[in-house]
């Protein structure tokens, strides 16, 4: 008998966070413009002890203001799917569940496909222009998550298979949405949108939807710790969980506003990046177990450090051109999946 | 092999300040009745007539009945799972629908048919997951934890499964797993619904000598629902005999298991006939 | 599988301490990294050389681009910019362009950023440009405001019209410190395109459907430069759509009986080659144009906004009105062309045209 214990949860995260840093600073390293490991370590101590001054100016604004906070973007983006991948798996009682199964991301790429055409049609500021597409996918994205709720209901409870149903049939009537905008969208936006509902961190979000992004991240996985231990229940059926203490609704309508911030969030930055959600909890169950309390922290960590390496891969194998990240966690991840599948998802 | 070997029955009584305060009667059904209809503007589908009886700790009562005549929807209303539509059911004087979840998940534990495991996880695991009422919420198991645990797969004789995956064993180690999991939450109810289904009879006389022996021991009191009469009979300190939701008769074995009243229930001719021991056997009678 | 090492287990105040504490030291790390960057992007560029000069000026997408004087370093975006910079003359300033850059083939040589919708920005930073050149139809805003977010200018352009690229051309020649050279080259393409509008007057043009992809179909809106290109090469495309690129059906082109099919293609070969290909598809016998064969091959520099889309008008004109060029003006016989208009004695008269740009005036 060995239970779960927090010295092994930390000591596990302290690994997990370990080769996060590794894979951060190699990514600092690779990119169209080559980048030393030594230089790249002395210019962050320079960094740290503020003597920017002497570094080169292209230098700086490729490693702090392109690279680092693509990094940055990735790290969240990844945690945050990974985390509502797990947590939309656990609430469905489904290991097929993604955290773009309810429709979260087809509404937001509907919210940021309506901002993208209104917007010329208003006289914005470029600061408040940049805001539009963001907070369109996530205004569609919440819209979408809320009316899912809705109709997912059963005798004023959410019931998994009725919300997995409604979740499916709102994401398909939204792609029909968003297949009617794209073929009647001309040029430029048409590319991008294109480009945008692939997944793909090149576009840096204006600075406060990073801290939002970042925050929210947080708060939303903090919630969704507290139901950690109920959602091992949970899986073993509601009925059971019930009478062993758990207050099903709640844990319920907490997980699913906390998974569906945690997907408005990052789909509203980055696009739909694919597989991340899906897949990663299910490796980090086969690593260690299913157990909500590790699985939700080490699935962070490991959403993390999967897309930080899809981004870099992304960005480096056609150098000087580049991939949309979901095109890469799509190549490597739609034969993982077939692998796991024959062990079974453990 | 380890020193929690000495699996002492006490470390399985109920827990928590909820004393009996009556020690006769521990657990009253008074006046419960259910009605339940899939949609709002049809007639009921079923219901649960009035129903009231009590029990004390230490005894064992059968619910047995034809099919769909309302046994596990009254384990429900025992569980406070379903809120009565009339009268209330009180464990030591509480209500028990009212009563928060973690406090029910301390007081009553129901054993069922599982839902098929999704990710299915080992039996130690599994019972652990017991211990859940007594936690706060971000918590790991202590070790007292892991005591009540092993303790309660002793308890079953399901030790040596202890490190088992739960979709790899058989049903009848199965069903003492999920016992095993009931009693690490100490519970002062003890409900079981339909335990015997899938079990060959000599695990069904082990589950409930072990309900027997366990009643007794650590001052249960269990609500069991069974088919199986002759169980009923030989092992339950009292029997309720329900037919189409109501409740016909409740008493001990021999009161309830009489032949005219039984062929009425299950519309088959059936003998009674008295054992050494007092209990009543139903028989069916030689085909002609 | 990992194995799983045998830990102790910790008390409850212990074990909430420990993640209290641990969970915001990771939390404050990751903001203080986060900010870290941030505090970056407020300091602009430095450059190495004292005292830089700046010039406003508004480009064809109405923003305000901050431009540095004089700008040395250009990188574009475009095909269609990179040719345009060859036509002005100022390519020994282009250090980088896209991947898509082939014409002219020097342009192939220069320092590649990527694609066009997928440039990459390290790349652009690293070549330290004064000014990056963008198109509207092409590039996009994201790209726009992460350059801007870097401190890198970058000029827009935006022509729907053969005029407006026209235009378009002498503007961004302004930008770039040669308002000489393009205004000579627009006074060149100008000239071009008032003779072709001379040849072709009077006659009634041709009604056609300009390929642009044919599986699924897909011509060109009214709105577009390609649209307005074919109006000045005697042609009239027979699609009527405000879309850019309308998807059209076989049935509506059939009812209309464009009277030619024009292809644009990198070579003549392959254009003959397409035509072939569509004419055989089932349904398409019922053109006119597929059976009698009339079909027009032109560069893809059609497809571009830029200078080289005035020769590419011209020789589709030559292909659709063959009659318009095969003789001398003054042999034609009922179709004389009326006296030269008065652009061109202005022309002629005042305009300082560099001697190897001069059109001969026997074009005429």
């Amino acid at each position: 008998m060995r239970p779960l214990t927090l010295s092994r949860l930390l000591a596990h995260c302290a690994i997990l966070s370990a080769i996060l840093f590794v894979v951060v600073v190699i990514a600092l390293k690779l990119g169209a413009v080559p980048v030393s490991l030594y230089g790249l370590g002395h210019d962050l101590l320079r960094v740290l002890f503020r003597q920017t001054s002497q570094l080169s100016s292209e230098y700086q604004l490729i490693i702090f203001d392109i690279r680092l906070p693509r990094i940055l973007l990735g790290i969240f983006v990844g945690a945050s799917l990974s985390v509502a991948g797990a947590s939309f798996q656990a609430l469905l009682r489904n290991p097929l569940a993604d955290p773009y199964v309810l429709g979260v991301s087809s509404g937001a790429a509907v919210g940021a496909i309506i901002a993208l055409i209104i917007e010329p049609h208003l006289a914005l500021a470029p600061a408040v222009a940049a805001l539009l597409t963001p907070i369109g996918a996530f205004l569609g994205a919440a819209l979408t998550v809320t009316a899912v709720y809705f109709l997912g209901l059963r005798e004023g409870q959410i019931d998994s298979a009725t919300l997995l149903l409604a979740g499916i049939i709102s994401a398909s009537f939204l792609q029909a949405i968003i297949m009617f905008f794209m073929s009647t969208l001309t040029g430029g936006n048409y590319r991008g949108i294109a480009f945008w509902m692939m997944g793909e961190l090149q576009t840096q979000p204006p600075h406060i939807v990073s801290l939002v992004l970042r925050f929210g991240f947080f708060l939303a996985a903090a919630a969704i710790y507290t139901t950690a231990a109920d959602l091992n229940l949970l899986l073993a059926g509601e009925q059971e969980a019930m009478h062993l203490g758990v207050d099903v609704r709640r844990v319920r309508l907490v997980v699913y506003i906390a998974a569906s911030l945690l997907t408005g969030l990052a789909v509203s930055v980055s696009g739909a990046i694919g597989y991340v959600g899906l897949l990663v909890p299910h490796v980090m169950r086969l690593l260690f177990g299913s157990d909500h309390r590790i699985l939700l922290p080490t699935a962070a960590f490991g959403g993390a450090i999967a897309v930080v390496v899809a981004d870099t891969l992304a960005r480096t194998v056609v150098s000087p051109s580049e991939l949309p990240v979901g095109a890469m966690t799509a190549i490597a991840g739609a034969p993982l999946f077939l692998y796991l599948m024959r062990r079974r998802l453990a | 092999m380890s020193s929690y070997a000495r699996s002492s029955p006490s470390a399985l009584r109920p827990s928590g300040d909820a004393g009996d305060f009556n020690s006769d009667i521990r657990l009253s059904v008074e006046q419960v009745s259910y009605a339940y209809s899939a949609n709002p503007t049809q007639a009921p589908l079923f219901t649960l007539e009035a129903t009231s009886f009590q029990a004390r700790p230490g005894e064992i009562i059968a619910i047995v009945g034809p099919n769909a005549c309302g046994k596990s929807t009254l384990l429900k209303l025992i569980a406070g799972a379903l809120e009565p539509l009339s009268g209330r059911v009180l464990l030591n004087g509480f209500v028990t629908h009212v009563l928060p979840h973690r406090t029910r998940g301390q007081r009553i534990a129901m054993v069922q048919q599982e839902s098929p495991l999704l990710f299915p996880s080992r039996a130690w695991e599994f019972v652990l997951q017991g211990r859940h009422p007594y936690g706060r919420t971000l918590r790991f198991e202590t070790e007292e934890d892991i005591l009540i645990a092993r303790n309660a797969l002793a308890q079953v004789g399901a030790e040596h499964l202890s490190d088992r995956l739960m979709d790899q064993i058989s049903g009848g180690e199965k069903q003492r797993v999920i016992l095993a999991r009931a009693l690490a939450q100490q519970p002062l109810l003890l409900l079981l619904d339909e335990p015997t289904l899938h079990l060959d009879i000599g695990a069904q006389v082990d589950l409930l000598e072990t309900l027997r022996r366990l009643a007794s021991a650590n001052r249960y009191t269990v609500v069991v629902v069974t088919h199986e009469l002759n169980l009923a009979g030989q092992y339950a300190d009292q029997v309720a005999l329900f037919q189409k939701g109501k409740c016909l008769r409740v008493g001990p074995p021999a009161t309830v298991f009489q032949r005219e009243l039984l062929e009425q229930v299950f519309q088959t001719p059936l003998t009674v006939e008295l054992g050494s021991s007092g209990r009543p056997r139903v028989n069916m009678p030689s085909a002609k | 599988m990992c194995s799983r090492p045998r830990g102790f287990v910790l008390t409850r105040k212990d074990a909430r301490k420990k993640i209290l504490a641990r969970s915001s030291g990771a939390a404050l790390l990751l903001f203080a990294a986060s900010s870290c960057s941030t505090l970056q992007a407020q300091t602009p560029p430095v450059s190495p050389v004292a005292a830089p000069v700046y010039k406003d000026y508004v480009d064809e997408a109405g923003r305000t681009v901050r431009v540095p004087q004089p700008v040395q370093r250009i990188v574009s975006l475009a095909p269609s910019l990179t040719e345009t910079i060859y036509a002005l003359g100022v390519q020994d300033r282009l250090v980088g362009d896209t991947d898509y850059c082939d014409y002219p083939p020097d342009a192939q040589k220069k320092t590649k950023v990527g694609g066009a919708i997928n440039p990459s920005l390290e790349q652009i930073v690293a070549l330290r440009p004064d000014l990056v050149l963008v198109t509207k139809s092409l590039n996009l805003i994201e790209t726009v405001h992460a350059l801007d977010n870097l401190g890198v200018s970058s000029y827009g352009t935006d022509p729907h019209t053969v005029q407006e690229i026209v235009s378009s051309t002498e503007r961004l020649a302004g930008v770039l410190g040669v308002p000489e050279a393009g205004a000579a080259l627009g006074a060149d393409l100008e000239r071009h395109l008032a003779d072709l509008q001379q040849r072709l007057s009077g006659l009634s043009p041709r009604r056609v459907l300009f390929i642009v992809w044919s599986d699924p179909l897909i011509s060109v809106g009214k709105g577009t430069f390609i649209a307005d290109a074919l109006r000045l090469a005697g042609a009239t495309s027979i699609v009527d759509s405000a879309q850019d690129w309308p998807h059209m059906s076989l049935e509506e082109v059939v009812r209309l009986q464009p009277d030619f099919l024009v292809f644009a293609a990198s070579h003549s070969d392959s254009g003959q080659n397409d035509f072939d290909v569509l004419a055989a598809r089932p349904g398409w016998r019922g053109l006119d144009a597929v059976r009698n064969r009339h079909f027009a091959v032109i560069s893809d520099a059609v497809n571009r906004p830029a200078p080289r889309i005035v020769s590419a008008i011209e020789d589709l004109a030559r292909q659709l009105h063959p009659e318009a060029f095969s003789t001398q003006p003054d042999d034609k016989e009922k179709k004389i062309p009326p006296p030269p208009p008065p652009l061109l004695r202005v022309l002629d008269s005042s305009m300082q045209v560099p001697a190897h740009l001069e059109v001969c005036a026997c074009a005429l």
